[in-house]
């Protein structure tokens, strides 16, 4: 076993496959966990949906351990491209969507009627800036000066994590609209949301895709892992932020259009709202 | 009148409140841009520049005969003569330096035309030549390109080639230790590069992308070198 970390960050030398620790990633599960437990499942108001929601928020923690854990975290920080684009998509596509849905609203309301997730929320449960926000962070934090200058240390490593889950929050809380009180889009909206945020992936998608050489000195300057070269590797991330993306956003609005379709079937659902 | 004036207020605080979010808006997308700014240095290379460390005076190109991987003798300077060299101390277990160098090295030589990558030669010489066989490091430069040529020579040949190019002598880390689990070697990281006119003019260091080499070999074949 390696030496004990904070957060994963870039390393020379060559990979193996010798387990390392990343202490801030189970301390942040452990927290999270325990604030579930203790004050979520243990509450006499959870009585409604109890299990599924419980076993999303665990669904949620368990993808954020795959993201910012060893091995995903480790070869994504120091060797593979493919293996940081895929980080992203579990950061921004999976972890935020699970843990929404899995906090019971009641929660969800105490959470966000506390600073400063309540001054965050006056300014982005509008989905105009929620938009702006998360394309902004995605193109941002996809540039080769931010990568290579951020993945370096264990805090720009951590910064650029945090930008991503913050932006998969921005994305999913206008998707999944939780609280009826806070004027959630109508489904057609939704599905508007979600189409537009299909097209800024396409533009750093195309630079690992067309360009001639390696974009991140990172990964172009990492010892190779296996017969993968650098501009393979590359091009994979760029199908997996294409490919495994548009698969991702086509599931959401699938899931998005039937339940407008079973909104609309039904009466009841139409007058309180069905909370995601 | 106090509808009016009700509506009259909402008519001048509706459009405040929405350029209030706009600025709250725009200040974020500011404050993304300045940052990501800062992140960016800027360049101040022009075209011509050469990426590697440009040498004041030009210095002759070594002369030293070692074994290539078919065991024939090499001569260095009669076969690379008329070619843009690439000479390169390192050895086939390096976990790091070496592998990186010449498979950027190889990648960048593989989208070059054929009319400038056939005036190029890459010589590495192994600077462990106990583990370095022949057969092994054939096969360990076959993964970056064939072409590429590997040397193996005697620990005095080693010192004289390590001191005609001024650099530190390749000294094997934990030497008293047991070396069955294996070893490593530390050597010079410089790529030297000989311009087809046998003289040494530029090296690069680790850290050079692909992207450089493939901005300078062109401009080395041109003579650039020459004239910086």
């Amino acid at each position: 076993m390696s030496e004990v970390a904070w957060w994963c960050s870039t390393q020379g030398g060559p990979w193996t496959w010798s387990w390392r620790p990343y202490v801030g990633v189970w301390i942040i599960v452990a927290v999270l966990l325990t604030w579930y437990v203790v004050g979520v499942v243990r509450s006499p108001s959870l009585t409604r949906g109890v299990r599924s929601r419980f076993w999303s928020f665990v669904a949620g923690l368990g993808v954020f351990v795959i993201a910012a854990d060893w091995p995903v975290a480790a070869l994504g920080a120091s060797h593979l491209l493919s293996m940081h684009t895929l980080q992203y998509m579990l950061y921004a596509f999976g972890i935020p969507g699970f843990i929404i849905y899995g906090v019971p609203p009641d929660h969800l309301r105490r959470v966000v009627s506390r600073q400063p997730i309540r001054s965050l929320l006056k300014l982005f449960n509008r989905p105009l800036p929620a938009l702006i926000g998360f394309n902004l962070i995605l193109l941002a934090t996809h540039l080769p000066n931010v990568v290579d200058g951020l993945t370096a240390t264990q805090m720009g490593s951590f910064v650029i994590n945090m930008a991503w889950l913050f932006s998969g929050f921005l994305f999913w809380w206008h998707i999944i609209g939780p609280l009826p009180e806070m004027n959630p889009m109508s489904y057609p909206k939704r599905l508007l949301f979600l189409l537009a945020n299909v097209f800024a992936p396409v533009v750093p998608a195309s630079f690992m895709l067309f360009s001639k050489f390696p974009i991140y000195s990172t990964y172009e300057l990492a010892v190779r892992v296996g017969s993968l070269t650098s501009i393979d590797d590359q091009r994979i991330a760029a199908v997996v932020m294409k490919v495994l993306g548009v698969f991702i956003l086509l599931g959401i609005g699938s899931v998005l259009f039937f339940k407008w379709n079973r909104h609309e079937n039904d009466p009841v659902l139409e007058v309180i709202g069905d909370g995601g | 009148m106090q509808v009016h004036l009700k509506k009259a207020a909402r008519f001048v605080i509706f459009p405040l409140h929405s350029m209030m979010r706009w600025i709250q808006i725009k200040c974020l997308a500011a404050f993304t841009l300045a940052v990501t700014a800062a992140c960016v240095p800027a360049d101040k290379r022009r075209p011509g520049d050469l990426r590697g460390f440009v040498l004041p005076e030009g210095r002759p190109k070594p002369s030293f005969v070692m074994t290539d991987t078919e065991g024939g003798a090499f001569d260095f300077r009669a076969e690379t003569t008329g070619y843009l060299a690439f000479l390169f101390l390192g050895y086939t277990n390096c976990p790091d330096v070496c592998p990186v160098h010449m498979a950027n090295l190889g990648a960048v030589l593989a989208t070059l035309p054929s009319s400038l990558s056939s005036r190029v030669r890459v010589v590495m010489v192994s600077v462990d030549p106990d583990r370095d066989t022949p057969e092994r490091l054939r096969a360990w430069l076959d993964q970056f390109d064939r072409s590429f040529i590997g040397l193996r020579g005697d620990s005095t040949q080693l010192a004289e080639l390590e001191r005609n190019l001024s650099v530190a002598h390749a000294v094997v880390s934990d030497e008293d230790e047991d070396r069955s689990n294996g070893y490593l070697v530390g050597h010079a990281s410089q790529v030297f590069v000989f311009s087809p006119d046998d003289s040494l003019r530029v090296f690069y260091t680790f850290g050079t992308r692909q992207s450089d080499w493939a901005h300078d070999i062109p401009l080395l074949l041109e003579g650039a070198a020459d004239s910086q």
